[in-house]
């Protein structure tokens, strides 16, 4: 399975937890296309820990879909995704999920790990009711119709919906805010350990955004499932989740508790994006753009695939991939100059006021691409 | 989910096209330059007759008395025709209005069966040619379906009717059954009336499905690639119910309209496809009173053709809230 990925990364990565309900190993997803195979998850690691929160960040296109897609193993046709997902419904199970027959699939979506999609507006079928939705996916799983139902009321009442209401509704008589709990009670009907959650409140607006978070909070402890949350906000996912993971070119760079990331980032990256992400209470003076784009999935940067854009990059970073580097225990950062880091670039978070105040001023080339 | 407010909106439309229609109809036969009514009386007159009796006898044929002032013999028009009362037929010499009793119900069995042909073989195809995507029986189909299209039906008919009509003698080349078959509900006269029915049917249905079939397939394939499909087959529903309660349904959505008016140009296109398999029904009186100059009996089945269109529109007006739940009746608030 391990194609050219070096092996060492692979023992190197410290992402282990110690009650995973998923492993996730060396995971690649590649689309055949004319001018060379796109490789949308380039050999990921990850463990996702039982009853956690976990967050993914990274900007558009670094493969957070696709992450949360091969944990389905719904990767969209043609990609192929090879690599180890392994799911375990208790500490001593394990299940094989990329191994598994159609039939099996079949049972183990929805009902073991769910997913709420990007674009709910868009995640039911305009010639249904609501009720029908609920209805179809419980008779699907064989399930008990009054007891699916009698959960599908409660969901929908946890979620300040009235489910009266709401059943018999048509989805475009609800509002987005609405057809996004709707949809979060539907993705949890069937009362899955895992719920990936890709950019649930990417077309909603702040505040509804802020309330999804609070109700997923309490959903979360209520029904004590796995949550794993993929955004490109950071500061949003950050007072949610118990732990974040960025992504950048199709892979991790760095992972570590929540709290951690915000006071002490080590990614050249990560703390770029901490910078660029738009905040109502940042002055848009501080705001600072990542200059240069994201990597072509066809054609990575040799070395550090974060090197053309890295205003800490050095000949070693253009010619050798950095493996992790473990800033402390549980926080890990796939960079060489994971020390300079913070120095190199500062950044002020809202929340923090005089946090690293006092070197915000000199701009110290954050962000912007000197050695391009 | 029909409101009331909307239906007696709906239905004022209707009956209000159908107003219009009427008095175009009135005003094509009144005002054009050298109109029918100008032909009659021009044939009256040349007949030697008396200004009064060329009045009655123009009446009696279009049911509008040219000595009349213009407001009155619009009026006169109207309530005829309301009425039921058409005219009288010229070359036929009998009421407009028994011509057509007797030649509608064969014109609207060839349509509508074509109708449901056309779209049950077209929205199949479709479909399949979705699912398919881009495989040899897609890439086939499609072309086949590009060349049925762009065959006219006329040009079908005609070829049917020369080799299965003429060649083989496997099917009748003219009239709506055998003769000497007994009208009424026994299987000698359904067979013999689907059997002379047959080869206009499948000139319609073949030049016809191709289109609907192209279009179910570019809507299928657009419905395929939406999000809620993605997410239906995730929640693991059987194959049967995705593509039918997921694809076809929300595909078909966009097509309800255009096959409710299809009916119409259907219609229409009976004036040439009755016409080419002998085939009495309104199109071919239609084709005889333009070739005959009638127009009492042209006028009448003008007038068929538009109220078979409007009511097509009006039947799809009121259906569509049924068909998709989004359009309703516009008075159900979102909340």
């Amino acid at each position: 399975m391990t194609t050219n990925e070096s092996p060492t990364q692979v023992t190197d990565t410290d992402v282990d937890v110690a009650d995973p309900i998923l492993s996730v190993r060396n995971t690649s997803v590649t689309f055949d296309m004319e001018r060379g195979a796109s490789r949308v998850l380039d050999g990921v690691n990850m463990d996702i820990e039982r009853k956690e929160i976990l967050g993914i960040v990274g900007e558009s296109g670094s493969g957070k879909s696709m992450f949360a897609s091969a944990l389905l193993d719904a990767v969209v046709d043609p990609g192929v995704i090879d690599g180890s997902i392994t799911y375990h419904p208790t500490p001593e199970e394990s299940v094989d999920i990329l191994g598994l027959s159609t039939r099996e699939l079949k049972k183990y979506r929805w009902a073991e790990i769910s997913m709420v999609f990007q674009g709910a507006m868009s995640s039911f079928n305009p010639t249904m009711n609501m009720r029908g939705h609920f209805e179809e996916t419980i008779d699907a799983h064989n399930e008990n119709y009054e007891e699916g139902m009698a959960r599908a009321r409660e969901l929908l009442s946890d979620l300040y919906l009235d489910p009266d209401r709401v059943l018999d509704a048509h989805p475009h008589e609800l509002s987005g805010g609405m057809k996004q709990r709707a949809l979060i009670a539907l993705s949890m009907v069937l009362q899955p350990k895992v719920l990936v959650m890709d950019e649930p409140t990417a077309a909603l607006d702040l505040l509804m955004q802020r309330s999804i978070l609070q109700l997923l909070h309490e959903i979360k402890e209520k029904y004590e499932i796995t949550l794993i949350f993929i955004t490109h906000d950071l500061p949003l996912v950050a007072e949610l989740a118990d732990r974040l993971a960025v992504m950048y070119a199709f892979e991790f760079i760095e992972v570590a508790p929540a709290e951690e990331i915000l006071q002490n980032a080590s990614h050249p990256y990560t703390r770029s994006l901490l910078n660029a992400t738009p905040n109502m209470s940042t002055p848009i003076e501080e705001m600072r753009p990542i200059s240069g784009s994201a990597p072509d999935p066809v054609d990575v940067p040799e070395g550090c695939s974060y090197h053309p854009r890295c205003p800490l990059a050095t000949e070693q970073c253009r010619e050798v991939d950095p493996d992790y580097h473990s800033v402390r225990h549980d926080h890990e950062a796939k960079c060489f100059h994971w020390e300079q880091a913070a120095d190199a670039i500062p950044f002020t978070l809202p929340q923090q006021p005089g946090d690293s105040h006092s070197d915000a001023d000199s701009d110290a080339g954050a962000g912007t691409g000197v050695n391009n | 989910m029909v409101s009331t407010q909307y239906f007696i909106k709906r239905t004022a439309m209707a009956v209000v096209t159908f107003f219009v229609v009427i008095s175009l109809t009135f005003a094509m036969i009144r005002l054009m330059p050298g109109g029918p009514l100008d032909y009659i009386q021009s044939q009256m007159a040349a007949a030697g007759q008396a200004p009064g009796e060329i009045a009655a006898e123009v009446e009696r044929f279009s049911s509008i008395n040219p000595q009349e002032p213009l407001w009155q013999q619009y009026l006169t028009y109207m309530a005829n025709t309301l009425q039921g009362n058409l005219g009288e037929s010229m070359w036929y010499n009998d009421p407009v209005a028994e011509i057509l009793g007797n030649a509608m119900p064969w014109t609207i069995f060839v349509s509508i069966i074509s109708m449901i042909l056309i779209y049950l073989i077209g929205i199949s195809m479709g479909a399949f040619m979705a699912y398919v995507e881009g495989s040899r029986f897609d890439v086939s189909w499609s072309t086949v379906s590009i060349l049925l299209t762009s065959v006219p039906f006329y040009v079908i008919a005609v070829v049917l009717l020369w080799y299965l009509g003429y060649n083989l003698e496997w099917f009748p080349t003219s009239g709506h059954y055998g003769r000497g078959v007994e009208e009424g509900f026994n299987w000698e006269f359904i067979s013999s009336v689907m059997h002379h029915g047959a080869l206009p049917i499948a000139s319609l249905t073949l030049a016809g499905f191709g289109a609907t079939a192209l279009a179910m397939r570019g809507n299928a394939i657009q419905i395929l690639g939406e999000d809620y499909l993605r997410v239906a087959r995730l929640r693991a529903l059987s194959q049967r119910r995705i593509a039918l309660r997921y694809v076809a349904r929300n595909a078909v959505l966009p097509m309800y309209t255009s096959m409710m008016i299809s009916l119409g140009s259907l219609f229409g296109s009976s004036i040439i496809l009755e016409q080419i398999f002998q085939y009495p029904g309104v199109g071919y009186f239609m084709y005889r009173a333009i070739s005959a100059r009638d127009y009492p009996l042209m006028m009448g089945t003008f007038l068929f053709i538009t109220a078979g269109v409007i009511i097509g529109v009006y039947i799809a007006d009121l259906t569509y809230g049924y068909v998709d739940p989004r359009a309703g009746s516009g008075d159900r608030e979102a909340f």
